[in-house]
């Protein structure tokens, strides 16, 4: 388009083919227009009544989900603005694992809200310092609201584990949060190390299988293998295993080699040497105790022959993490080269047995008094949407574990403690001079997009529901939120959170909103854009094409 | 300038399509209805099948609710959820596949008004979901336990349950037949459960009547030289060696070269090879074994040496065979035959080789373990032969769940008439819309009977309320009545002996109920444009994902905690 028009200022600087936007109509209201649409898209999926979202990527991989980290993370998101969102979303899932829907809805509110300060007259810097002093308030006040007594737990207590996870497993899994929170605190209890704080949430292993439904989950001590022990020997108990990183084979040289052979002699013990070889090699390691061996690599049908001749079961692991998983598991060291492993080499298991799961072959590696290694949790739905789904609460669950190991305090949950914030942060701002306290106004307003996206969602009143709430909040209860599960009947939707037992952790929140008001005030702060020219290479096809030759 | 500088806010990239809204959802739902529609035709026995022509020139003849299924190739986003609940229903019971399909899309179905109406869909999945778990509870409440009988007794309990299962299928007609073998076959293998040890092997030709089970293992006979006609076919009581190995003159090693000097050596090297052969060959004489099988190729020079020692031999066997054999026989697969010690070998009471049709059988059978059981079937055309097989495994999963669990219902929609009448009066208990919602789940469950008449051609109105009026009796006789397929009227189907294990139920209830939940709950769809290289790889791991049961997508762990 740019050729229509000489080009004059900035334009005479840059290449061809930049995109430059300038100004408050152009940029700034631009900028926000685009992140408010993402939080359109995102909002929809916050809290427990929250839709799912079919989100078909680039791999042609279906994502039926309502996680915002993984929506956000699928939709490719261009648009420079909203991509700050989307980063910030990012820095909260990595953080704490949850909560990333909060942060991205939130900013885009604050956005929204700025639009209107914008329109008014105010200028973005004063919003943006604005919003910066209403966030320190927010999180002063945050942390006035922290739930009294809530400062310790006990973190292998199971009760007080699911009492907090449970809200952050309900919102994505609405109505199962009861079954998925027990398996999770019991997989992240077993593994839970002497100092919580060094809680590894990768020892908490997801195993999904087709097939069946939620009711059929459970937790295992130890891990899950997909597919078939080699051998034919498939199940042992109280085993020694013995792990080899490298293949189970006789061994071959790297480099390209020929043997030469010179006489008749030579030829017909060719082979019976190398077969000695591998049944030398084999006996050995039966011999050191070892019951069962774990390839990282291929295993030689010679060596299986004589593995099923002593009695060893095989294992083939070909994934390197998993290896070192089952290394952990096991307490194994995994020995590069085959040869007999010393006793301090050999890992012990419970049992290992392939039990058939949902008509796959799945093979159980149990190790009871193993202590804080890995638990597994198996996942059962009745399609791979679904599962992928209930994983991605199963870990959300898992990182909201991490996240109390660390800091425990809980503020109540269920839009009660947005609702407080807003109330006491409208106070503060009638204080403040200045142009500040409209930005203050509304970033306090912001908060009600919690209560009135959790009343949306869940096919309520938002304005009845809001108003009752700071009536309730008022009068002095600061508890009070909505009980999703009550009835519609009169009062039912309003509720002293504490009764209902919905919990949110105080980190999730505090770096949710901080993340959130971050992102919007970077937002907010850019008056230009300049894109340069996309680099070359070979052109995109527009259209999505071959979605029919499949 | 501005304004020619306004560009639209490009928020996702080029090529995104993204739809939202009630649109969108009814727009699923009527996807899914469609594919509902598809199936609909094969319920019950009366059902028709369907014949599909792939693009590789295929024609699959079936009424295997999954089979179909996967056979369709749906690429619509919401319609493949119904195809992941088939596969699902497939390998976790294995039968009940059209059931599900059907039930998924006549939840949705009966969601659409409501949904279209304003409802908030959340409401509504919220209401299914108690449903789903009263349906359930009610279930295992009807369900009757076929524990603690005798074995003779359990027998014919289960044949039922096959012959309900095979009553909807091409070869119905001959049920009685095939649900007997089904249930020998799976009480031949015992608690050891696994499915691969049933084999069913497919001989065109014949009648149904000819096929039959062999209490061990049966494969076609494989590749032989000259000289196999020489060896005996038949023994009782024979050793089995299970080979791994070549039984040819060849190289031993690719990677060994000769380098001679002398040409006086060069006979002696040739010698050399002679000899391995035959130490090899030796040895497995020596070891006892009269029936030598091997995965790899027995040559010709073997065959010869064999059958003038008066010892059976196969080479090739395929590998599931050999392992089948291993299994039934207790004997274990060599790899070596060197230091081969009585252990590994195995044993039958009978071997023989048969003819069966035009081809010709090795046949093991009385075998010790007895953990193995094949099926040969017979029968005209190939693909009534495959369509046979498919039913087959149908009905042998059906046992297996059936011994696993042990509870069955009445079958041909009494069971499905009974749960709805039960939401229906519960319903009535609720103040509010969750009333309206269950009353629609209850009317949806109604899909079953009515499906089952309308396939029969009878008056599904008419029959539907005569089972009504049974259901409603407040004696509570009238619950196992369902549609009587030969009178088109109604019967007592649990006196007629059509029954269902209550695990195929449970799980088809559950399963439908949860896709129709995920799709209700989808309110957006945004579909990114394929990236080129992702092309292939994306047919590459759809192709992979169609084996049976292949639901441990290891994908899983590698998008998480990014």
């Amino acid at each position: 388009m740019a050729f229509s028009i000489q080009p004059h200022g900035i334009q005479s600087m840059l290449k061809e083919g930049h995109k430059h936007l300038s100004g408050l109509d152009e940029a700034v209201l631009k900028n926000i227009d685009a992140c408010k649409q993402l939080s359109t898209i995102t909002r929809t999926s916050l809290g427990p009544d929250g839709m799912n979202k079919m989100v078909i990527n680039h791999l042609d991989k279906l994502f039926v989900t309502n996680d915002a980290a993984t929506i956000v993370n699928e939709l490719e998101v261009q648009h420079p603005a909203a991509k700050i969102l989307v980063l910030a979303g990012k820095a909260q899932q990595e953080e704490i694992g949850d909560g990333a829907n909060l942060t991205i809805s939130f900013a885009g509110e604050l956005l929204q809200n700025a639009e209107e300060l914008v329109r008014t007259g105010l200028h973005p810097s004063e919003i943006i310092s604005g919003y910066t002093k209403a966030i320190t308030k927010t999180l002063e006040i945050l942390e006035e609201l922290v739930e009294k007594g809530s400062e310790t737990m006990d973190v292998r207590n199971k009760e007080q584990v699911v009492s907090r996870m449970k809200a952050a497993v309900a919102s994505k899994q609405y109505g199962l949060e009861d079954i998925l929170s027990s398996h999770i605190a019991d997989a992240c209890i077993q593994v839970c190390p002497k100092n919580p704080v060094n809680f590894d949430v990768d020892n908490v292993r997801v195993s999904k299988l087709v097939g069946g439904v939620l009711h059929n989950c459970t937790v295992i001590r130890g891990m899950a293998l997909k597919g078939d022990a080699v051998g034919s020997i498939k199940r042992v108990e109280k085993a020694k295993v013995a792990v080899f990183a490298t293949g189970v084979d006789s061994t071959a040289t790297e480099t390209k080699g020929t043997v030469l052979i010179h006489s008749a002699e030579q030829l017909e013990n060719y082979a019976k040497t190398e077969e000695a070889k591998v049944e030398e090699l084999i006996k050995a390691v039966a011999d050191s105790g070892a019951k069962v061996i774990v390839s990282g690599g291929a295993v030689g049908e010679m060596a299986l022959h004589f593995c099923d001749r002593y009695k060893l079961m095989v294992l083939k692991i070909s994934s390197k993490f998993e290896l070192r998983r089952f290394c952990r598991t096991t307490g194994t060291s995994a020995l590069l080269k085959l040869s007999q492993p010393k006793p301090d080499d050999l890992g012990f298991v419970d049992s290992i047995s392939v039990e058939e799961i949902g008509g796959s072959r799945v093979t159980v590696v149990r190790s009871e008094d193993g202590g804080n290694k890995v638990a597994t949790v198996v996942l059962r739905g009745s399609t791979d949407s679904i599962l992928d789904d209930l994983e991605r609460a199963v870990d959300d669950g898992v990182n909201t574990y991490k996240a109390m190991c660390r800091d425990s305090r809980m503020v109540p949950g269920a839009a009660a403690t947005e609702i407080e914030l807003a109330r006491r942060l409208k106070e503060f701002s009638f204080k403040e001079t200045g142009l500040d306290q409209y930005a203050i106004a509304k970033f306090a307003e912001s908060f009600e997009l919690v209560p009135r996206t959790l009343a949306e969602n869940a096919g309520l009143n938002p304005m009845d529901i809001i108003s009752k709430l700071y009536e309730k909040h008022a009068s002095g209860n600061g508890k009070v939120g909505i009980d999703l599960r009550g009835d519609d009947s009169e009062d039912g939707v309003c509720k002293d959170v504490s009764t209902v037992n919905v919990w949110d952790l105080y980190v999730t929140k505090f770096l949710a909103l901080k993340y959130a008001a971050e992102a919007a005030c970077t937002v907010l702060r850019v008056d230009q854009i300049i894109m340069a020219k996309p680099a070359g290479g070979p052109a995109r096809r527009d259209q999505p094409a071959g979605m029919d030759e499949d | 300038m501005a304004s020619m500088l306004q560009p639209q806010i490009i928020l996702l990239k080029e090529g995104t399509d993204t739809s939202q809204g009630k649109a969108q959802l009814v727009s699923n739902i009527n996807a899914c209805t469609a594919v509902a529609d598809v199936v609909r035709t094969t319920l019950g026995p009366r059902g028709m099948d369907k014949l599909i022509h792939d693009d590789k020139g295929n024609v699959t003849i079936s009424n295997d609710g999954a089979t179909i299924m996967k056979l369709l190739d749906i690429v619509h986003p919401a319609a493949k959820i119904l195809v992941d609940i088939a596969k699902s229903q497939d390998s976790e019971v294995g039968d009940g596949t059209t059931t599900v399909v059907l039930l998924a899309g006549e939840f949705l179905k009966e969601a659409k008004p409501f949904v279209e109406d304003g409802v908030h869909p959340q409401n509504l999945i919220r209401s299914y979901r108690t449903a789903c778990n009263l349906a359930i509870v009610k279930i295992k409440e009807l369900a009757v336990s076929i524990e603690g009988k005798s074995l003779e007794e359990k027998k014919s309990l289960l044949a039922k349950c096959a012959a309900t299962t095979l009553s909807s299928k091409l070869i119905g007609g001959e049920k009685e037949f095939f649900a007997s073998m089904v249930v020998d076959a799976v009480i031949a293998i015992g608690s050891e459960d696994r499915l691969n040890m049933i084999g069913i092997k497919k001989v065109p030709g014949g009648n149904m009547r000819d096929s039959f089970l062999v209490n061990g293992v049966a494969f076609k006979k494989t590749f032989s030289y000259a000289g196999f006609e020489q060896q005996p076919k038949k023994f009782t009581n024979p050793r089995i060696l299970l080979l791994n190995i070549e039984l040819e003159l060849k190289s031993e090693k690719e990677n060994a070269e000769i380098r001679l000097s002398d040409p006086s050596q060069y006979q002696s090297i040739v010698d050399a090879e002679w000899n391995i052969i035959y130490d090899k060959l030796d040895k497995c004489v020596k070891s006892g074994a009269k029936v030598v099988l091997s995965r790899l190729a027995i040559g010709d020079l073997a065959t010869q040496y064999f059958a003038d020692r008066d010892i059976f031999c196969a080479g090739r066997v395929a590998e599931e065979d050999l392992n089948r054999v291993a299994a039934a026989t207790g004997g274990t697969i060599q790899t070596s035959v060197n230091n081969i010690i009585d252990e590994v070998l195995g044993t039958c009471e009978v071997f023989e080789e048969k003819q069966v049709g035009n081809e010709r059988f090795n046949i093991f059978s009385g075998c010790p373990s007895g953990r193995t059981a094949t099926i040969v079937l017979r029968g005209g055309a190939d693909q009534f032969i495959e369509e046979a097989e498919r039913s087959l495994h149908d009905a042998i999963m059906i046992v297996r769940r059936a011994l696993k669990n042990s509870t069955v219902v009445a079958g041909g929609g009494a069971i499905d008439m009974e749960i709805s009448r039960y939401l229906r009066q519960h319903a009535r208990t609720i103040a509010g819309k969750s009333q309206l919602f269950i009353n629609s789940y209850a009317k949806a469950l109604e899909v079953i009977p009515r499906q089952l008449c309308d396939n029969a051609g009878f008056d599904a109105t008419d029959v539907l309320n005569k089972l009504r009026h049974k259901h409603a009796l407040p004696s509570g006789e009238g619950a196992p009545y369902g549609v009587d397929i030969n009178t088109g009227g109604i019967a007592d189907s649990f006196a007629n002996f059509v029954w269902e294990p209550s695990v195929v139920k449970i799980n088809a209830i559950n399963a439908a109920t949860e896709a129709a939940c995920l799709i209700l709950s989808v309110d957006e769809t945004v579909k990114n444009p394929k990236s080129e290289s992702a092309q292939g790889e994306a047919a590459a791991s759809a192709m992979g994902g169609r084996g049976r049961g292949g639901g441990f997508p290891g994908r899983g762990r590698g998008m998480r905690r990014r």
